[in-house]
């Protein structure tokens, strides 16, 4: 659907430009981000809840800078950053009656809005919610539905709006699209969805059987050589700018305490994996426990996040 | 604003009393044999009949109808567009023109072009739902995330899909798959009734499995011009009709496999209880404690299935009404309502689902598909059966 309300910018983005002979001269331009973690470090997590304070529930979730954008930005030596970390602000609106037109609903209606800023990404986003905006409300609705009782809210509504301020890339910037290409950076996205806006729920205090939080792993073939004998290997929460080629990647919405899975989505070709001598898992198996990992670590920062609000309200009453 | 509202889920409310759900439930989660409402086993998929190469229009197109009249309608057609990098993508081409000492950064940034998966481009259309619900378009991402993910490496459509569709440097081909749905309209109807029976066969069984078959065989059937320009020239297409070449290559009859590649499959998987239930109608899928999409394709490599793809979707059964139990219930005879109504199971009485699924159920609901004589691979058996003309 076009925009037809707004003058909207160029859609194919701008950069400022790279000129050849700078490239020379200062060799690290174009340097290519390299994973400075452990396959199974995760990246740190800033999280807050309460920041909105017109919204019921709110929180603001934050991803660590990898090592090479936080060189770049103390260093600068090109214009463009190598990589890019998630920033997503959350606001849950609700408990509230549903309008007088509405059908009787049993159960809590939800509704989840994901929207990129126009700014997000390297390519600008438009105004206007697209297919894969959309796409990624509906995980994100799969995922918190599991996780909220709903009968305890009958004939009301509960909007959840999350808004992505700073994407994740979905390969390094210099790489043209290679066959392996996909939206890896959506897969990121989301697991951060789910987590802030787990801890929004928390704050609105909307009974939930668990805090939900997301997790993504994945496998990354990261050999410069392009031989087949490069075997890909499976590493938690990746960040897509600083791996040549990912094969492979799953998202799970998980509960600790049920060990359950509430959302699962796992795209791209995982037969090839190399796992551990003496795991009888199959690689997808391997994939999903991988990204459950990453869900266990990111619940840590989730129960702190919502401990915190809970002390906050209380010093409030 | 309420239809609008639970449209936007991917799942649909299920129009059944908590007892009906709780009689389906019961049966359906019986040990080893479920009894499904229509009497078949748990793998087995409801008959249809499919028809390939109907419309003269198009590039390729298939139409699949199941018994109850529901049917889908696949076109897919091709069109030739100019490749443009992505503006911040290094451009090895220019740079490497720089000299020697650039060439190392050229490769940094490969600018080889292997396709991208924007250049399929899926829509569906589903009676019932504005374009911009999120029904279809997640149906629409579902399968078009597999169906560009498929990377074959072997000399027939090394690179997958995608690959196919580079023509040169400069050109490819944009694929436009449509998928219409068509839901059984025998009554005789006035204008005002038609506009019932599309809002109220809203909530059929979830489309899915149909339209992946559909659009399987009309991506089989999908013939483009031959190409008679070679290397970087500006593309020139043989006007023959005859002469052109499918998209996926055919071999010859003398070679084995009639297709070598084939576009992958996606399977709608539920599990009810212990049970593992496939192709689920509308009221099997209301009690389902959890649903998975599954993508499937054929490995070359080796004989086994390959998966690519895993996307759960909201069992409706979360949106039910829960059923009263007697000892709760005011208007039985001598029994009290309590206070607190008692959060645990009754046998007997419905409760919507609630949780998610445990990574046991998850495993087993591949190892269904995936495994060695398996239901993924009597289904592309089955696929394979169809005559593509």
């Amino acid at each position: 659907m076009a925009d037809r309300r707004r003058v909207n910018g160029p859609p194919g983005g701008t950069r400022p430009p790279v000129f050849a002979s700078l490239q020379e001269s200062t060799t690290g331009a174009a340097q290519r981000a390299q994973r400075q973690r452990q396959p199974a470090e995760l990246r740190k997590i800033f999280l807050k809840t309460g920041l909105i304070p017109t919204a019921s529930g709110s929180s603001y979730l934050e991803f660590e800078p990898s090592a090479s954008l936080a060189a770049a930005r103390s260093n600068p030596k090109s214009l463009i950053p190598p990589s890019s970390a998630l920033k997503v602000a959350c606001t849950v609106h609700g408990p509230k009656p549903l309008p007088r037109s509405a059908a009787f609903s049993p159960n809590l209606v939800l509704t989840t809005h994901v929207k990129y800023a126009p700014f997000a990404a390297r390519k600008r986003r438009g105004h206007i919610r697209d297919a894969s905006e959309r796409d990624l409300g509906v995980h994100l609705e799969t995922a918190l539905r599991g996780a909220i009782i709903a009968e305890r809210w009958p004939k009301s509504g509960l909007d959840i709006t999350l808004t992505i301020i700073e994407a994740e890339d979905d390969r390094w910037w210099g790489d043209a699209p290679d066959s392996h290409d996909a939206s890896w950076g959506m897969m990121n996205v989301l697991a951060g969805c789910i987590t802030a806006a787990s801890a929004a729920i928390a704050d609105a205090h909307i009974d939930c059987l668990d805090l939900v939080s997301g997790g993504v792993a994945a496998l990354v073939s990261d050999d410069s050589s392009k031989s087949a004998s490069s075997v890909p290997r499976l590493m938690l929460d990746v960040d897509p700018a600083e791996h040549r080629s990912i094969l492979s990647a799953c998202v799970v919405a998980y509960m600790p305490a049920r060990d359950e899975i509430t959302e699962i989505w796992l795209k791209g070709d995982s037969s090839k994996a190399a796992l551990e001598k003496g795991d009888v898992r199959s690689s997808h198996e391997a994939l999903i426990d991988g990204a459950v990992d990453a869900a266990r670590g990111a619940n840590t920062v989730l129960s702190e996040a919502v401990t915190e609000s809970i002390a906050r309200s209380i010093a409030q009453a | 604003m309420s239809n609008q509202r639970q449209a936007s889920s991917a799942s649909q409310v299920p129009h059944l009393s908590p007892a009906e759900l709780s009689y389906l439930y019961t049966s359906l989660s019986l040990p080893k044999n479920p009894i499904r409402p229509d009497g078949r086993s748990p793998t087995q998929f409801r008959p249809l009949s499919a028809e390939t190469t109907i419309l003269p229009g198009t590039n390729g197109s298939a139409r699949i109808g199941f018994a109850d009249g529901t049917q889908a309608i696949v076109g897919v057609k091709a069109e030739v567009e100019k490749t443009v990098l992505a503006a911040d993508t290094l451009d090895s081409r220019s740079l490497a023109q720089h000299g020697d000492a650039l060439n190392r950064e050229g490769e940094e940034g490969s600018a080889a072009v292997s396709g991208q998966g924007e250049w399929v481009q899926m829509s569906i259309e589903i009676p019932g739902y504005r374009d911009d619900d999120a029904l279809p378009i997640f149906l629409g991402e579902m399968m078009r995330e597999s169906l560009v993910g498929s990377v074959e490496h072997k000399d027939e459509m090394a690179g997958g899909l995608k690959a196919r569709l580079v023509i040169n440097k400069r050109w490819h081909w944009r694929l436009y798959i449509d998928v219409s749905l068509f839901l059984p309209l025998d009554l005789p109807v006035s204008a005002t009734d038609i506009m019932q029976v599309l809002l109220l066969s809203q909530p059929l069984s979830y489309p899915l499995p149909l339209l992946s078959l559909t659009t399987h065989l009309a991506l089989l059937s999908t013939k483009l011009p031959k190409l008679k320009s070679t290397g970087e020239e500006d593309p020139f297409f043989d006007d023959d009709w005859a002469a052109a070449e499918y998209l996926y290559p055919r071999s010859k009859p003398s070679s084995g496999a009639f297709h070598p590649v084939r576009p992958p499959v996606t399977l709608l998987v539920v599990s009810v209880g212990e049970n593992v239930i496939f192709d689920p109608n509308r009221e099997e899928i209301s009690v389902a404690d959890a649903v998975l999409a599954i993508s499937i394709t054929r490995s070359h490599d080796s004989e086994a299935l390959k998966l690519l793809s895993i996307r759960s979707i909201d069992p409706p059964s979360r949106l039910t009404q829960p059923g009263i139990p007697n000892s709760e219930n005011a208007s039985m005879l001598g029994a009290a309502p309590t206070e607190n109504p008692s959060q645990e199971e009754v046998t007997g009485v419905w409760r919507p689902r609630r949780g998610g699924i445990k990574r046991s159920v998850v495993a087993r609901m591949i190892k269904t598909v995936l495994g060695k004589g398996g239901v993924g691979e009597e289904v592309l058996e089955g696929l394979e059966g169809v005559e593509v003309q």
